[in-house]
């Protein structure tokens, strides 16, 4: 499995909202999609197993590494190594191109190194998303869609086996939409990666593996 | 890499970058804090170096004489040849210090320029005593001749044989002195003080540049249209008119015919430096020019003292000032950075979302602040360079 998570208790500190999983996994290489009503807890899971938060019980285990027992740095560290993260508003620096928006990991890393290789990886993953002509431009510069395909060329460019994507599409015409998920999946494809997405839209359910309603999840307290 | 795990080369190419991008502010930043450092630094080294300087030449000046009225004035005019108007002594005055034996004289006559430096009529002695020595040519032997300063020849590219032309002091005033072109007989070696800046004359030259003593054709040799008919049966006084042209150089062939109207004892000087050869003979002199009316003799030193007193009162109150604009303009800049940091939080969450760890941006932002001080600090480095290299022309320019 790519991810495990076992008998998972969140609570956010001073709010009412619980967030309570028995069993939730995704298989390696496989691709799912988390979906559910806005405050349901697709955000707070998927934080959950990046590491971002930290459970009050039970055990979030990716890539075989029980990421909520790791210290925060080690957690740090495990996440730049093994997630490739896309979030909903791309989240680019706007003082840095493209480009060194696209190899930003490396930057922040004490681990990765900026190679030959990750560079010319940066080329390919930009020739292939479209963007190959707006490496050197700001993100200003670029459409929705351009800056949205710029962010998950950042998630891919580590070749991260597990990808996590929180609503990539959801400031996407339904062109755009179509491009990233196909851009999403086809990468995560050729480099072996998992995915787990968050969406909101059901015409882009078909292109994954399973689909998770977390409220039933929730309700149920059973394996997905 | 750091022992940290932090990834300097990242953090400092992200921090340089967001710099670089957001240049107007830190340029804004840079400017602030480098005034901060460079004022109180700048006005320090500029009051150190005016001290040293002017302290300097009067303590190497025991005493000096001048007509009644403000003993700086008389100061700035006889060691540093400033203040070109202040009051003037008969030499008759001078002389009777000599006379007194109790210490050697050398008179000083500072008040007139050419192209924008002071011309010292003086006596030899005056080399003598500030051990002035010249590099090229000779020193002065005749009417009409002149050694400049090391900076004098250098700003102008003078050198022995060249000609200096006095600067009319009365453009429209046709009756007026007319200017006198000067041979330069020697350049002398740089001294770092006024003397470098000066144009050095005998007093005989000083006196003819101010119209008391000239030359032109001999009277004897003018046709009568030249002369002035005369006044009354029996006049026998040649009188010449305004036709007769003056000399305005002395040359070999006309010094002689250069001559003084009236007693040169009544001539003036500015001041006069007076060198007793010891403390008793000090006193005396002092004590003598304490009760004598309508000169004073002044211990320079000792003027200096009380004008640094004064510029120390005054420069104690401005940095106050500027310490409490430091502070402000301190705690401006650092809430600038607290601000910008806070519009930035969502870039660090990100960058944490990223894997960024804590270390890592708290590196990123001191990075950031450490460059603007750093830069600051250089530029305020360069600044106190600039200031100390244009000193003396802020000194001059001060002193008048």
């Amino acid at each position: 499995m790519m991810i495990k998570c076992e008998n998972l208790r969140f609570t956010y500190p001073a709010e009412s909202f619980q967030l309570a999983i028995e069993t939730f996994s995704v298989e390696k290489g496989g691709s799912v999609a988390l979906i559910g009503p806005s405050g349901c807890g697709k955000t707070t899971l998927m934080n959950l197993v990046s590491g971002i938060l930290t459970p009050q019980g039970g055990q979030v285990i990716v890539n075989g590494v029980v990421v909520n027992e790791l210290p925060m740095a080690a957690r740090q560290r495990f996440r730049l190594g093994t997630i490739g993260l896309v979030p909903q508003n791309f989240e680019l620096l706007d003082y840095l191109t493209i480009r060194e928006n696209i190899l930003v990991p490396c930057r922040v890393s004490s681990q990765l190194r900026l190679t030959g290789e990750i560079e010319s990886r940066c080329g390919d993953l930009a020739e292939r998303a479209g963007i190959a002509a707006h490496l050197d431009k700001f993100p200003r510069q670029l459409s929705q869609g351009e800056r949205q395909r710029a962010a998950l060329c950042r998630g891919l460019v580590t070749s991260p086996p597990l990808l996590l994507a929180d609503e990539p599409t959801g400031n996407l015409d339904p062109e755009n939409q179509d491009k990233i998920v196909s851009l999403l999946l086809g990468e995560a494809a050729r480099i072996g990666a998992s995915v787990l997405m968050i969406t909101h839209d059901p015409v882009l359910l078909p292109r994954f593996d399973r689909v998770v309603e977390v409220m039933k999840l929730r309700q149920k307290g059973g394996a997905a | 890499m750091n022992g940290l795990g932090v990834n300097t080369r990242g953090v400092l190419f992200l921090g340089l970058r967001y710099l670089q991008r957001n240049r107007a502010k830190t340029l804004l930043l840079v400017a602030a804090f480098t005034l901060v450092w460079l004022l109180p630094a700048g006005i320090g080294l500029i009051v150190a170096k005016v001290e040293s300087q002017l302290r300097a030449r009067a303590e190497g000046t025991p005493l000096l004489l001048g007509q009644a009225g403000s003993p700086l004035e008389l100061v700035f005019n006889g060691i540093y040849f400033t203040k070109p108007q202040v009051a003037t002594l008969p030499l008759r005055d001078v002389d009777a210090v000599a006379e007194t034996g109790l210490a050697d004289v050398i008179p000083i006559y500072a008040r007139y320029s050419a192209g924008g430096h002071r011309i010292v009529g003086t006596t030899l002695d005056y080399f003598d005593f500030r051990q002035l020595e010249v590099a090229a040519g000779r020193n002065l032997l005749r009417l009409g001749e002149c050694v400049v300063g090391a900076s004098v020849a250098e700003k102008n590219g003078l050198k022995a044989g060249d000609a200096v032309i006095s600067t009319p002091e009365t453009l429209f005033d046709l009756a007026g002195v007319y200017p006198l072109k000067m041979t330069v007989v020697g350049v002398l070696a740089p001294s770092g003080s006024p003397d470098d800046e000066a144009i050095f004359v005998d007093l005989k030259t000083a006196w003819i540049i101010e119209g008391l003593g000239h030359g032109h054709d001999e009277a004897e040799d003018l046709g009568e249209d030249e002369k002035i008919a005369p006044t009354a049966p029996g006049d026998t006084a040649v009188r010449l008119n305004a036709s007769v042209l003056e000399y305005n150089e002395i040359t070999p062939d006309n010094a002689e015919r250069f001559h003084f109207h009236g007693d040169v004892s009544d001539y003036p000087v500015t001041a006069a430096i007076i060198l007793p050869p010891d403390a008793r003979n000090q006193a005396l002199i002092k004590g003598r020019y304490t009760k004598a009316g309508g000169l004073q003799i002044i211990t320079p030193a000792a003027e200096m003292d009380e004008l640094f007193a004064t510029v120390f009162s005054v420069q104690r109150f401005v940095l106050a000032l500027l310490l409490a604009i430091g502070i402000a303009t301190i705690a401006i800049g650092a809430l600038v950075f607290l601000l910008s940091y806070r519009l930035r939080e969502d870039e660090f969450r990100h960058l944490r979302h990223l894997g960024a760890d804590l270390a890592t941006l708290r590196a990123l932002v001191a990075f950031e602040a450490g460059f603007v001080i750093l830069a600051s600090l250089i530029a305020s480095g360069v600044g106190l360079a600039l200031i100390h290299t244009i000193a003396p022309v802020i000194i001059r320019e001060m002193m008048g």
